[in-house]
């Protein structure tokens, strides 16, 4: 359905709206948005038996943001066989042209790897101790690969990436679910960077 | 937020949060010239307001004409029903995807999707304008109204409650029929102070404190032990709560209970809707919130998957799916909270009413003239 036309807004007058406080949200060619939806660990995984392993969280590292803003805030229960925990952690990051040059940089750069190691986005699943005795640990990665998305020039929503065992990545032991909306200011970015080199 | 406070009139406003097609869904806020809001319902994609003038306004998405103003496009500004205007409206409860309200004559008027006869009308097919329910007299005078997925319930001063529309989880209480077109009467046999439709399950309260659940039984959102299950499409008591209650609030797929002294939640917890913790994603055993339970809390309100608590000094804790900014705490960074989380954002103003759905959330709140200090509720 269209919007209402502002005529069918019968006594408006009598309603006052404050102006936004942003009062132009920024481009989407200016940001992206990372959410790290849910997760869930294949029954058979060793992770599943691990009692040493009770909750988990998800991190990934993404160039100068500490690490305080692209964890999860929270580390959830161990997901049951055929269970899925919910996160919804939805980070923006500010990529501004001019005061976010070193982001845009670190992103083509990712576009650009030769090393597919390189291009890729990688999150870490790690354990989190219940008692202090303990450290944290890594139980598994999954990687997204970022030119994906400028190539298709559509967002990642709620994709399902395989994690990987950090012993061999080649035993997938779950899967996380994750949503990237990226490709305006990928796309952006790649045409700013190629053009500076060709000109 | 973010802007000073001083742009708020003395008289309070209401804010937005969420999925509400309001600004572009970014958090904002409004309010009217010498009228307040009194009554505040969210349904899945829309929001009804009633003011202390009696006047109804508009709100959201209206694919099944349930804004009342015979049309069928979403509008994004709050809008005066201007067909109720000869009658003084009171109260309004917004469905999934339909909206009652009662006037001061007690007339109970209904509009939107109507494929399960939610509307009361006799029939279902779908009304984009306000009709009445001919069943409810000016004898009838309505306490509350409550509406769920494809259900809807009136509850009259006297304490006899009235549900119609949907009853394939036998959530308006009837034992072998799929749906009713016409009210009928809920009873358990004593006076009921307080009704809530879930999406597909429903609760209430009788007058002496008691709880009931009925409707959809799956993940212990009736708050029933399993063996009483196969009898979901009755009124049962909510026997794990030994206290009087008070309050009751059905979401999707959980329950919240306010009692004179806690508040207590069960149900399906997987976004962090029943405030437990990071451990427990579902229980059919009551449990008491633990964490706000030095706070006296007045008011719940549950959405689909996220719940807020207004304590008796006007501020307000949410918590569950954090999605589209709908807890009220940040829009862009946002994540789902497994404890009640105090809005930071309310601590200058006093929480006056709150509405849940789907994914969104509205809050009216006046400014305070002693603002509560941030640093007294850390933990
Ligand atoms: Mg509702
Ligand atoms: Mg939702």
């Amino acid at each position: 359905a269209s919007e209402a036309s502002e005529a069918q807004t019968l006594d408006s007058d009598d309603i006052i709206v404050t102006p936004q406080s942003q009062s132009c949200p920024k481009a989407d060619s200016e940001k992206m948005c990372i959410e790290i939806v849910s997760l869930a660990f294949c029954p058979e995984a060793e992770v599943m038996s691990d009692e040493n392993i009770q909750q988990v969280y998800v991190e990934y590292k993404f160039y100068d943001l500490p690490l305080s803003e692209t964890e999860t805030p929270v580390s959830l229960r161990k997901p049951r066989a055929g269970e899925e925990i919910h996160f919804h952690f939805n980070k923006v990051i500010d990529l501004d042209p001019v005061e976010q040059q070193g982001r845009r940089q670190f992103l083509f750069a990712m576009l650009h790897a030769q090393d597919p190691e390189e291009g890729r986005l990688k999150f870490t699943v790690v354990s989190d101790p219940l008692d202090e005795k303990n450290e944290c640990q890594d139980v598994g990665y999954a990687y997204l690969e970022l030119w994906q998305v400028l190539q298709s020039g559509s967002d990642i929503l709620e994709q399902e990436l395989k994690i990987v065992s950090p012993g061999d990545q080649a035993i997938q032991i779950g899967r996380l679910k994750v949503s990237l909306r990226a490709a305006a200011a990928l796309h952006s970015i790649y045409k700013e960077m190629t053009e500076d080199l060709f000109s | 937020m973010g802007e000073p406070e001083s742009l708020v009139p003395d008289t309070g406003a209401v804010f937005t949060f969420g999925k509400t097609k309001f600004a572009e869904n970014i958090p904002s806020k409004f309010w009217f010239k010498n009228d307040i809001p009194i009554c505040l319902s969210c349904g899945d994609e829309h929001t009804a307001i009633v003011t202390g003038n009696n006047k109804l306004y508009m709100f959201g998405s209206n694919n099944w004409g349930q804004l009342g103003l015979g049309s069928k496009s979403a509008i994004s500004k709050p809008t005066c029903i201007k067909a109720l205007k000869p009658e003084k409206v009171k109260l309004a409860a917004c469905g999934r995807n339909h909206t009652l309200v009662s006037t001061d004559k007690g007339g109970v008027y209904a509009a939107g999707g109507n494929n399960e006869g939610q509307l009361g009308l006799g029939d279902t097919d779908d009304r984009d304008t306000f009709h009445q329910i001919c069943f409810f007299t000016p004898k009838d005078s309505i306490k509350q109204l409550s509406a769920g997925a494809n259900t809807s319930a009136a509850l009259t001063e006297d304490g006899k409650l009235f549900m119609w529309g949907d009853n394939s989880e036998g959530q308006i209480g009837l034992k072998n029929k799929s749906n009713v077109c016409i009210p009928h009467e809920v009873t358990v046999g004593k006076p009921i102070s307080w009704i809530s439709c879930g999406y597909y399950h429903s609760a209430f309260v009788t007058t002496d404190g008691e709880l009931y659940t009925f409707g959809e039984p799956e993940n212990g959102k009736l708050g029933l032990p399993n063996q009483l299950l196969i009898n979901h499409r009755s009124p049962q008591r909510v026997l794990g709560i030994p206290e009087k209650v008070l309050q009751v609030a059905c979401g999707g797929g959980h329950t919240v209970v306010l009692t004179e002294k806690v508040v207590y939640a069960f149900g399906l917890g997987q976004f962090g809707q029943l405030g437990l913790g990071t451990f427990l994603f579902e229980t059919s055993e009551p449990r008491v919130i633990e964490c706000i339970k030095d706070q006296k809390i007045s008011f719940i309100s549950c959405g689909e998957n996220h719940t807020a608590l207004m304590t008796d000094v006007g501020l307000m804790y949410t918590f569950g799916d954090g999605r589209h900014g709908k807890l009220g705490l940040g829009m862009e960074n946002f994540t789902n909270q497994f404890f009640p989380t105090l809005c930071c954002n309310f601590l200058k103003f006093t929480v006056q009413l709150i509405a849940c759905g789907g994914c969104h959330m509205l809050v009216f709140a006046t400014p305070r003239l002693d603002a509560i200090d941030e640093s007294e509720f850390e933990e």
